[in-house]
């Protein structure tokens, strides 16, 4: 199989691992969304996106538009509102994950900034179509710092995958 | 499956499922759908109250560490609130014990008076206590979520209060929990007296001025108004009850050019208030008067088609 070079062969991931991940994520959106600021990076968004590029096979669009319903009757926004937005931004990364694996996390988090913003246009023009308030500029921040969290969240997220293949390699003795 | 992952299992070659792009136009449409559905015909609320049901969890895990500052906080600082707070009572007390001894023997006026006068009498319909669990995420929305639902008798369009007068109104009931819109949505509107000069108006949420206000809409400019009149709900709605403190007029902007003057109102509710007061609408509100002109329309298609005989008899009988 080709692979860019240098690059350590990660172990199988663990699907209870990805569960648990997405769980998490929605559990720190929610804590994070008692905030109430425009600004504040959308976790799960990032978490959704990074599985959908690392493991096509086991999270995808469904996912992403299951826990974007979730989202919305956490948020009570209009049903379906944050499901498009991140059905749009998964499918967007799904067609450029064979692409984006080439790259480290950080050029990735380079790449991965159009998305988050056509995310948030999706959700935007959602908001104008039934006639909510125009969007306050600060909320445009918010898909930078997303791409910012890419690198951070996709370590932690791999990590798992980065232990030694024979769990007694790393002994020091 | 990733490039440098050591996957054991090979990925399957035909089973492949549907393609990325079918997906994508399928769950948008399906998304696409549902906000119709949710936007135009409110038919998506069972939907709504299985997911909310199957988050709720989550949902109060993801509270707990708030409250886990509040109580961690009220531990450090506790013993010097609570003294300033057993205080400011007291003294809050002694001011209203007058008032509170003159108010029994007033509502027996009143209701003497009301039955003197043959009005309807005013009576406190049911309420239930609920305590504030989250604002919701959304910024544009000035909602909070309270913690009794469906199952504790909430229903659909109760009005909320809390101690210092109206803050909203239930919009929507889950079974564990349900949703409060309040006075400052963009959405919301509420029927309003001035206490002064006893004029109506119409109070509609105004969330970007001044971090949440209300708009009085279609004042006509000579109308007496003055800045710190105190609003409270006229009762014409049959979802407030009547006498409830609304919000102060904050602002009166008359143009000489516009016939309708431009009238802010500040909400007396507490801001970001704990615990709030759900009252049960009216139960033995009496029925609308709706019937007279479905009535009129077919009589007057009857006495327009039977007019020359209604005209003859009319004729004919002096």
């Amino acid at each position: 199989m080709i692979m860019p070079a240098g690059r350590p062969l990660l172990l199988p991931v663990n699907p209870r691992f990805i569960g648990l991940t997405l769980v998490l994520a929605l559990l720190l959106h929610m804590l994070l969304g008692l905030w109430g600021q425009y600004w504040v990076p959308d976790v799960l968004a990032v978490t959704l996106v990074f599985w959908t590029v690392h493991q096509p096979r086991r999270v995808g669009l469904v996912l992403a538009f299951a826990m974007g319903l979730m989202v919305d009757v956490h948020e009570s926004a209009l049903l379906g509102q944050n499901a498009l937005s991140y059905v749009v931004l998964c499918g967007l990364a799904a067609a450029s994950q064979r692409r984006m694996l080439w790259f480290p996390l950080g050029e990735q988090a380079l790449q991965i900034l159009p998305l988050f913003i056509a995310a948030a246009v999706v959700e935007w023009l959602t908001r104008l179509l039934t006639h909510d308030t125009w969007p306050a500029w600060s909320m445009l921040l918010a898909p930078v710092l997303q791409a910012g969290l890419w690198p951070l969240i996709g370590a932690m997220l791999l990590a798992p995958q980065r232990r030694a293949f024979e769990r007694d390699d790393i002994r020091p003795l | 499956m990733a490039l440098d992952t050591y996957e054991r299992s090979a990925p399957p070659i035909f089973r492949q499922g549907l393609s990325t792009t079918t997906k994508l136009i399928v769950l948008g449409l399906l998304s696409i759908t549902l906000m119709a559905a949710d936007h135009r015909l409110q038919i998506s609320q069972p939907l709504r109250s299985g997911v909310a049901l199957a988050l709720s969890p989550l949902q109060w895990l993801s509270l707990q560490p708030g409250r886990l500052m509040d109580v961690v906080g009220n531990y450090l600082s506790g013993v010097e609130t609570a003294r300033d707070a057993a205080f400011s009572f007291e003294a809050k007390t002694i001011a209203q014990a007058q008032r509170l001894q003159q108010v029994e023997q007033l509502s027996q006026e009143n209701a003497s008076l009301r039955q003197l006068l043959e009005l309807r009498s005013q009576t406190g319909g049911p309420s239930k206590a609920v305590e504030v669990l989250y604002e919701t995420a959304d910024p544009y929305t000035r909602r909070v979520v309270v913690d009794r639902g469906q199952l504790a008798g909430i229903a659909t369009g109760s009005a909320v209060i809390d101690a210092a007068g109206v803050v909203g109104q239930v919009t929507r009931v889950y079974p564990l929990m349900s949703e409060v819109t309040l006075l400052t949505d963009r959405l919301q509107s509420i029927p309003v007296i001035n206490a002064r000069t006893g004029s109506r108006h119409l109070a509609n949420g105004n969330p970007l001025a001044w971090g949440g206000s209300l708009e009085l809409k279609f004042v006509p400019s000579g109308t007496d108004m003055q800045k710190g009149d105190l609003l409270t709900t006229s009762g014409i709605d049959g979802v407030y009850p009547p006498g409830l403190h609304v919000g102060r007029i904050s602002q009166i902007d008359r143009r000489v050019d516009a016939s309708f003057a431009t009238v802010l109102a500040e909400p007396t509710a507490i801001e970001r208030g704990r615990h709030l007061l759900v009252l049960m609408p009216f139960k033995d509100w009496p029925a609308r008067p709706v019937a007279e002109p479905v009535q009129n329309t077919p009589t007057k298609n009857k006495a327009s088609a039977k007019a020359p005989q209604g005209g003859t008899s009319a004729g004919g009988k002096p």
